[in-house]
Order: structure tokens, then sequence, then C-alpha cells
């Protein structure tokens, strides 16, 4: 009965938590809220949240679970408003909970066309007034109604077309469009960005990842190779108001593994791009990978910093990417500041003074096999990395994995795969994983936690002086953000493919990392 | 765990080619990415059995090569692979082309079967590996080993048992704080803890915070027989090249047309 009357009061003040955009730009000021997929548009993933902390973290135990019941992982990063968590699924599902009690409060079920169902992943929701977004693994963007679930509209972002084009990421709201990439580079599609009015779902711009023949950067495309260039946009941007500016990181050019028909440079894939947010023009790029050869693309997460580089107060962004570097860039003009490798690599000697990779020979794919570091997974991926303005240090999963790389000329079939090659071989080598500090000024590692695998999942720094990660064998972990110590874990019992994060109800701090099929929530005894 | 990896990566990779443009140097290609791992770059059997210079245990027809490729072999570590037609068919033919180059190499190994099946009594093989249901769990299953792996593997592996270890047969010693040591094949390892069978067969799982050392085992648990009189060794090798399987645990598995 307690239960029903504060779940009355629950939906009640559902009924008045208007997000509006002011709240999104000053996100940071809701610190017991998660109101964009980042956390913040920034993407520092720290919160001023300090009841759990490094003296009692040992006490933190689960407080709910929530499960689908059906089969895939979740890879989503919840939201919490005001008290209640919104978060998507697998193929279509999403969710809406109690984010006090887990209990379920409504759930879309997104419906697919008669031989369309795909059981992809999904890594979460934007939402803006009352009203939520997400993608669809057959490629639409669909509000719905954050109260309800029902679904207000629903826009088809590319045609289908036997699965080429798919869709994973969570939208990001800048003003009043609904921004979402799309996936598919390894089908042969042509990537691009888009913006989406939030009431209507009309279009109001796309930005081409790959651009087209005459276009700038079009000469950096052999031929029609364009057409197909990949250059997939399958990661949540970040995005600094002030600069009235959008950063995106852009997918590798496909074929992925076979680079001969594609000669150049293959803009802009492997790029982190900078556009304008109400029109979709580009402001500058900067290509960390010129002709990728081993789908190291750029969808790792660009985190906004205002530090004092060499003595002077700049806007930055900074990046562990794939490719086994770690940049520094100017957010304001894409100047190349820093660049540095953080795992182990066999491609490159260095970077050169604007950060262009001075690569080794002898180091593309091959029909024989070519054993390159990092592998194709990447010595850092997706999963979400976080800074401590307090520590001053960046902290991100790596993976420490090498490849053997086979190439082949691959032909051109709707809905098939683009690859270049059959797959990748497996090496008998050993693999680790390593929870990394490092100080972004510097490029310099403060401590390194060393994982038995090479993980999946993403971080979070609290102002409690910890910072919590999984690994891939399903530990839950919490670790003192100046030392690297682990002070707590947890086995979950499935790998984790997303990053924790946590928020405050009524005084009560909860950690929440979903797991498997499962939401799970810690928090300290009461 | 690696086969799963192969297997999830080809689910996100299926490859795609015309038909028209069928060529042997393609079906290498695509051998060598996805088969050569277990088969060997050259066919020629590894840690999955040798194709070439055999009659293939699933039948020999292009459907039931493709079968078998599709489908994986239910009971042993060959899964399942996705791929297109084309890719199949240019797949078989490289396979073909293998065998009708060396088909003259398909007799069995040589020896005297019933004394090889007393050398394996008398050496206590049984006492880590099993037959059917005879023997122990501790170490591989031998059932058919003889379709499985090359007669060259097998003998590698009785002479120099380290050359080339399974990974869920590979073996950990642990130390704990007062010294004493465990060692046993790895069934899990983690960032924080690693579980072993021991020698006596028992699962033990051990915090790391609690040990002193992991000491991953370079060289295989099972001793070298190196020592063993070459007509012996031959005879062995000829009993166990003979074990094709006839009570594997994929017979157990009932399928319309599929996998016998």
């Amino acid at each position: 009965m307690k239960r029903a009357v504060c779940l009355g009061l629950l939906a009640a003040s559902m009924l008045a938590a208007q997000v509006t955009y002011e709240r999104l730009v000053n996100a940071l000021e809701e610190q017991q809220n998660w109101l964009t997929y980042w956390g913040d548009y920034s993407a520092i993933r720290h919160r001023d949240l300090k009841q759990i902390h490094t003296g009692n973290v040992k006490d933190l135990r689960l407080d709910w679970i929530f499960q689908t019941g059906l089969p895939g992982d979740f890879e989503a990063v919840p939201l919490v408003v005001d008290g209640v968590m919104y978060v998507t699924g697998g193929g279509g599902y999403a969710y809406a909970l109690d984010a006090h009690s887990g209990r379920q409060l409504w759930m879309y079920k997104h419906s697919f066309p008669p031989g369309r169902k795909v059981d992809l992943v999904n890594r979460g929701f934007a939402i803006l007034g009352d009203r939520l977004f997400m993608v669809t693994p057959d490629a639409n963007v669909v509000a719905l109604d954050s109260r309800t679930g029902r679904m207000i509209w629903q826009t088809e972002m590319a045609p289908f077309n036997k699965g080429q084009h798919t869709a994973t990421l969570a939208p990001l709201i800048v003003k009043d469009k609904v921004i979402v990439g799309i996936s598919g580079a390894e089908l042969g599609i042509r990537g691009f960005l888009d913006a989406y009015d939030d009431k209507t779902g009309q279009r109001v711009w796309r930005f081409w990842a790959v651009p087209a023949k005459g276009e700038p950067g079009g000469d950096t495309w052999l031929e029609d190779s364009w057409m197909r260039g990949g250059g997939s946009t399958w990661m949540t941007g970040t995005y600094d108001p002030k600069l009235n500016t959008l950063y995106w990181g852009i997918g590798n050019p496909g074929p992925d593994l076979y680079g001969e028909s594609r000669k150049g440079d293959n803009l802009y894939t492997c790029a982190l791009v900078a556009l304008d947010p109400d029109t979709g023009k580009l402001k500058w790029h900067f290509q960390f990978t010129p002709h990728d050869t081993h789908d190291w693309d750029a969808a790792e997460t660009p985190v906004l910093l205002d530090l004092k580089w060499k003595g002077r107060d700049r806007k930055l962004v900074i990046e562990a990417n794939r490719n086994a570097f770690f940049y520094v860039l100017d957010r304001e003009t894409g100047e190349f500041l820093m660049g540095k490798p953080f795992a182990r690599q066999n491609w490159a000697t260095e970077l050169d003074s604007k950060g262009r990779p001075i690569v080794l020979p002898d180091t593309d794919p091959s029909p024989e096999g070519k054993r390159v570091c990092p592998g194709m997974a990447g010595a850092a991926n997706w999963m979400a990395p976080s800074y401590n303005p307090e520590t001053k240090l960046f902290y991100f999963a790596v993976r420490e994995q090498c490849d053997v790389y086979y190439t082949n000329p691959p032909v051109y079939i709707e809905g098939r795969g683009y690859e270049g090659s059959v797959a990748r071989a497996v090496t008998d080598e050993e693999e680790w994983g390593l929870l990394k500090a490092l100080d972004p000024l510097t490029g310099e590692t403060k401590w390194d936690f060393r994982y038995f695998r090479a993980p999946w999942a993403g971080t979070l720094s609290t102002a409690g002086g910890l910072i919590f990660a999984g690994d891939q064998d399903g530990y839950l972990m919490a670790f003192d953000a100046r030392t690297g110590k682990n002070l707590w874990k947890i086995y979950t019992g499935h790998v984790i493919k997303n990053a924790p994060m946590t928020y405050s109800i009524n005084g009560r701090q909860y950690l929440t990392m979903p797991s498997g099929s499962a939401v799970l929530t810690f928090a300290l005894p009461e | 765990m690696r086969f799963l990896s192969v297997g999830v990566l080809l689910l996100c990779a299926p490859a795609g080619w015309s038909q028209s443009a069928t060529d042997l140097a393609d079906g290498k290609v695509t051998f060598r990415g996805n088969c050569g791992f277990c088969h060997g770059l050259d066919a020629r059997g590894g840690r999955g059995p040798a194709l070439v210079g055999r009659q293939f245990l699933h039948g020999s027809s292009d459907e039931e090569i493709k079968t078998v490729i599709r489908s994986g072999v239910p009971g042993t570590t060959m899964p399942a692979f996705i791929m297109e037609n084309d890719e199949l068919n240019r797949l078989v033919a490289f396979l073909r082309s293998l065998s009708s180059a060396a088909s003259d190499h398909a007799a069995p190994v040589a020896g005297d079967v019933a004394r090889g099946k007393q050398i394996y009594q008398r050496n206590g093989c049984a006492r880590c590996h099993r037959i059917g249901l005879e023997g122990s769990v501790f170490g591989p299953e031998l059932t058919r080993i003889g379709a499985g792996r090359s007669p060259e593997y097998i003998r590698e592996s009785i002479v120099n048992p380290s050359a080339d270890i399974q990974e869920e047969y590979a073996g950990v010693t642990v130390v704990n704080r007062e010294g004493k040591r465990t060692t046993g094949i790895r069934l899990n390892e983690d960032t924080f803890t690693v579980q072993l069978r021991d020698l006596s067969q028992n699962f033990r799982l051990f915090q790391k915070d609690e040990l002193q050392q992991v000491i991953p085992e370079r060289k295989s648990l099972m001793p070298s027989y190196a020592t063993l009189p070459k007509d012996e060794l031959q005879d062995l090798l000829a009993y166990l090249d003979r074990l094709r399987g006839d009570v594997n645990a994929g017979a157990a598995v009932k399928k319309v047309g599929g996998i016998r």
C-alpha cells in the first residue's frame, strides 16, 4: 500500500518533469540526475556524489535487479530523470523503471515490418521535454511519450534494404534537434549524420560522412569508391553549447580490410568532425587514421575539457583512439596538440607535427595474414571513459590484444558483407586489459589496473574518490581514483558491455550497471 | 572460448562475392581465414582433423561437406559457420583440389592395433584419458582422436605433449601464502580468481589476493612418452588412429538429415 502511494506520487512528479534544453546544457548542476547518454554534453562522466566513498564502498550492496526476461545483452546507459530510469534493451525494447525500486512503469516494443526483425543492441535514450528519443535496429528514429511509452512519431533514417542500414546509438539532443547516426559500413553504406525536428520527426539536415566526388574531401577517394565508403556514425557525439559546436566520431572506411579499391585518405572516415548543429555544416576535421585498413574507426568518446595547456587556458577535446594513440586537440580549431601511444602498437613509428601517423611498411592486411597490434577491436573502443576534475586524470579501458588481418578483394552485393576479408583470425597470444589512469596534459600513465581479459566496459568517476568499472568476466569494481587500488567488486556472472552510472533519490546514492539482460542497482545499506 | 569468438565474428561478418567469380584462390583465402586455425594453413590438420588425404568422416559429397560447415559437428569443437552459397562453393572447390592432389596418402597408420591397445592400457593412459565411457576426464577425450587429429599431431602429442596444449587443458599452479602449491587443469581464470580441477579431480576456487603466485604451466601436465620403444609407439599410434568415434557425443544427437 505504501509502495502504491509512493508510485502514485512518483507518477505525479513525472508529469511535472519537463526536461528543457537549458536543463541539458546545465546537466552537471543536477547531480542527482543523469540527463544524457554521457551524463552531460562534455562527456566527463564525473558526478559530484560522495555518499559512497573510498571509506565505505566495501559495504556497497545490491539494492534491486530488473530483468527483461529476454535474450540479448544491455549495452545502454540508462537516463535518470527525477526518480525515473529510462533504459533501452536490444531488439527494439525500451523500459521506464522506478529508479528507487526497479519496478517497471511501462515498456515499449518497436514494431518491425515483416522480415526486418533484427536483434541488435541499443545504447540508450535521449530526452527533451516529455519526449524520449531512441533509434531502432531497422534504422528508425522513434519519439516516445516519457510518461506512458506511447509512440509519438517514427521516422525512417534510410531504407533498411536487407539490413544494410541499422542503428544502435543513443541520440543527442541539441536545442530542438535530435541528432542521430547510422551503422552499416561493413555492408557498403555511405555514412551520414542526421538531425530531426523533435516535434515533427522531419529531417532538418544531413551531413555525409563520406563526401561525394567534387565536394571538398571527395578527391581522397579513388574513382567511385566513396559511394560505398562506409563511415558509420554509430556512437553518440559530444557538444559545446558555448562554441555551438557538435563533435562526432566517424567510423572506418569500407571495405574494411581491403584498401586497394579506395586509395587515398578516405575522408572523413576515422576522423573527428566538428559541425554546426544548426546546419550540419563542417567547421573542421581531424583524421586519426588516414586510409585505415584495420577497422580502427573513431567511434571513441571525444571528451571536452577546459584545461591550462602549456600555461594557457584552452578548450580541448581529448580521445583515446582505437588505433592505440591518445590525442589532445584544440576544439575551437581542430589543431593537433599532442598524441602518444597508450597501448601496444606495431603499425606506426609516431605521429608527425600535424598528428598524422608515420606508418610502418608491411602492416596492411594480406592474403596470408598479417599480425598487427592493436587487434580489430582496437586498443580502445566505444566504451565510455571518464575524467575526474579533482585528480585531473582521465580513466579509460584498454584492450591489449593483437590480431592476424586477412584481406581479399570484395564484390559488392546489396545486403551482404563488404569487408574485404573473410574474418579476423584469432591468434594464440595472451590478451589482457587495463583500467588506465592517464594525465591528459602529458599522456603519461599515473596508474594501471590489470584485467585478465580485454574489456568492453567503460568507467565512471565520482567525488567519493572512486572509479567504477567493469570487466570481460563480469566483475563490477570500484577503485581508488588516486592510487588504482581495488576497493570493492562483485561478480555479476555476465560480461559487462557498457558503463556504470550513478544518481540519487531523496539523498540516497545509487550505482547502476546493466549486465546481461538485467539492470543491477547498488546502494549502501539504509 | 576461441571457437566462440570465431563464430561470433563470422556472424557479424558475412562476406560476399558474386556467384560467377568462382576461384580457387578465393577459396584458399576463405579457408585460411576461417579454417586454418584448427585444420592448419595447408589443411594437413592440427587441432582439427587433416582435410587432405583422408576420407571425410561426415560424408564426402559437396552437400555433406557444406552441411558440416553450416551446422558444425555436435559434441566436437567444430562450430557452425554462416556463409553464403557462393563462398561455400569456392571453399568446397578448394578442399576438393587438395584432396585430389593428395589422395594417395589416405592409408591408415601401419602397426599392430591389438598390441597398441595393450600399450595404451599398460602405460596407464586411461588414468587421464577416456575412450567412450572408459577412463578419466582429467585429460582430453580420445574416443574419436583418429578422426579429429592427423597421425603427425598424435605422434607429437605423445612424445612432446607440450608442443600444442588445448586451452581447456592448460595447466596452472597456484602457490598460497604458506608456500603450498596446487596444480591442476585451469577451468576458469579471471581478474580476481582461478578455478582448477586438481590432480585428485576436485574443483578448487582460489582468490588471487590470497595467493603468492599464479603460474600458468607452459608445459603440458601430461608426461612425455618419448622413451617408448619405436615399435611400441608405432603400434600405439596405429591403435589411436583407428579410434574414429563410434561412441562419441555427436552420435547421441539425433537429427533428421543432419550430422551422423
